[in-house]
């Protein structure tokens, strides 16, 4: 569904993504790891072209991504993208937020998008929010937004970017929830996350990357009990002793 | 005294309005002709292509670092001899768009600029084209932010119409011009004509003083 084929790229000097090839199943749950600038983000920023590649392919649900010529609105209509800051639209209420895209991207009728969303908030458990205002929510709040926001366009592939990082320890569990209930849903999932517990409850597989390479891939249970490499080791035995 | 001054004003007043509303219909016609051309401008200042922005960018250092009055001589005086005639009128709207156009587009690139790329990241992996980010997210907050200067700068244009007096325009201060080589009351002329500009630029204040204050919450 996805796939990553000798895919390099710089910013200015630095070599954030070195020769990587990957490929994601259709349903599979990747969790993405390594330590801060190692390029993670930067890896499933690619995936609906947030970032640009300079060498390689990224082919996408068979659309060509890398290709400056692929129409981008189609290709990320059909993928749902959660940021560590959320990215609310501050001026909409939670509902039109949600709204927003089915109507016009999708074209959907008004009536037809406001069922949709609220469907969705019924999901991460915020109905009675909908009228609510970004700046009211929490953090955690903000972010089931963001997800439903992502889901209202029945998308075939959910990337996380650090959806939980930039909140408080007691909102992280309401947050993973939900995406746990996604993960039962069969939804393709990409997660950018320090959440250990959530990628050996959930993953399918764990990649851990350093300097812009994956390092090591595997299933959580092998990646954290029995890594192969020292770096992993290294980085397994940091997070985990906190 | 006191009457044959009023007699004199009730005398000049018809003259007045005449020259009020030629500045009205110059800074209306070149109030919405800037902020087309401002926020169009603006638009591609803030935006990717780094070509435009820098030739944007050198339209307004030229604007902005060249008196207004020179300009209206370049455009008035110096386009005829490339073969571009205008009238008094029409060369005072083209002058006043452009020096306008410039000021506008800095306040709307800077208004966008402090909309964060999140913002725009979050829009574009919704699917949304360009156009509809930008009109459906980046516009609404920028407002915010461009709707404050963008009046206080329109209560500025509109004073710059005095300006256009050099190029013989009718307007209000050319009629006030006219009018103190006749009458010896200097004084109660240029009162009168500053007068009648504050009364179309102190609503504007006003707004622009609300609008900051709306803004800010």
């Amino acid at each position: 569904m996805i796939e990553f084929k000798n895919v390099d790229k710089w910013f200015g000097k630095l070599h954030v993504l070195n020769n990587i090839n990957l490929k994601i199943a259709k349903g599979e749950v990747l969790v993405i790891c390594g330590p801060s600038g190692s390029g993670k983000s930067t890896l499933i920023r690619c995936i609906n072209r947030l970032e640009n590649i300079q060498k390689g392919e990224i082919i996408v649900n068979d659309i060509p991504v890398h290709d400056k010529a692929t129409n981008l609105t189609k290709l990320r209509a059909d993928i749902g993208f959660v940021f560590q800051q959320f990215h609310l639209y501050p001026h909409m209420t939670v509902l039109q937020n949600i709204m927003l895209a089915p109507i016009n991207v999708k074209k959907i009728a008004k009536n037809e998008a406001e069922k949709i969303a609220i469907e969705k908030l019924e999901q991460v458990g915020l109905t009675d929010k909908s009228g609510a205002y970004p700046a009211q929510l929490s953090g955690g709040q903000q972010q089931r937004v963001a997800i439903a926001r992502g889901l209202a366009m029945s998308p075939e592939i959910m990337l996380f970017d650090e959806p939980t990082s930039a909140l408080d320890p007691e909102m992280i569990g309401e947050v993973l929830d939900v995406m746990v209930n996604l993960v039962s849903e069969g939804m393709t999932m990409c997660v950018v996350t320090h959440e250990m517990g959530f990628a050996r409850k959930v993953a399918d597989r764990v990649l851990f990357m350093d300097e812009g390479k994956i390092i090591e891939t595997g299933k959580p249970a092998d990646f954290f009990d029995n890594p192969q490499t020292e770096r992993a080791e290294d980085f397994i035995s940091r997070i985990l002793t906190h | 005294m006191m009457a044959f001054y009023f007699s004199r004003l009730v005398e000049i007043f018809p003259f007045f309005l005449k020259g009020l509303w030629m500045t009205t219909q110059i800074a209306f016609i070149s109030l919405v002709s800037c902020t087309l051309l401002g926020f169009f401008l603006g638009i591609f200042r803030s935006g990717s292509n780094v070509f435009l922005k820098r030739i944007i960018g050198v339209y307004v250092a030229f604007v902005r670092g060249t008196p207004f009055v020179v300009q209206i001589f370049i455009i008035f005086f110096i386009l005829p001899d490339w073969g571009i005639q205008l009238k008094a009128f029409p060369a005072a709207l083209l002058a006043m768009a452009i020096m306008g156009s410039a000021f506008i587009c800095e306040i709307v690139a800077g208004g966008i600029e402090s909309i964060s790329r999140g913002q725009w990241e979050a829009a574009s992996s919704s699917g949304l084209t360009l156009f509809q980010q930008l009109r459906l997210v980046i516009m609404p907050q920028a407002m915010r932010v461009i709707l404050p200067p963008l009046v206080g700068q329109y209560v500025l244009l509109i004073k710059d119409t005095s300006v256009v007096s050099v190029i013989g325009v009718m307007e209000l201060t050319r009629v006030g011009w006219v009018t103190v080589v006749r009458i010896p009351e200097g004084l109660m002329v240029f009162s009168l004509v500053g007068i009648l500009y504050f009364v179309i630029s102190y609503p504007l204040i006003l707004l622009s003083n609300y609008l900051e204050r709306k803004m800010a919450l």
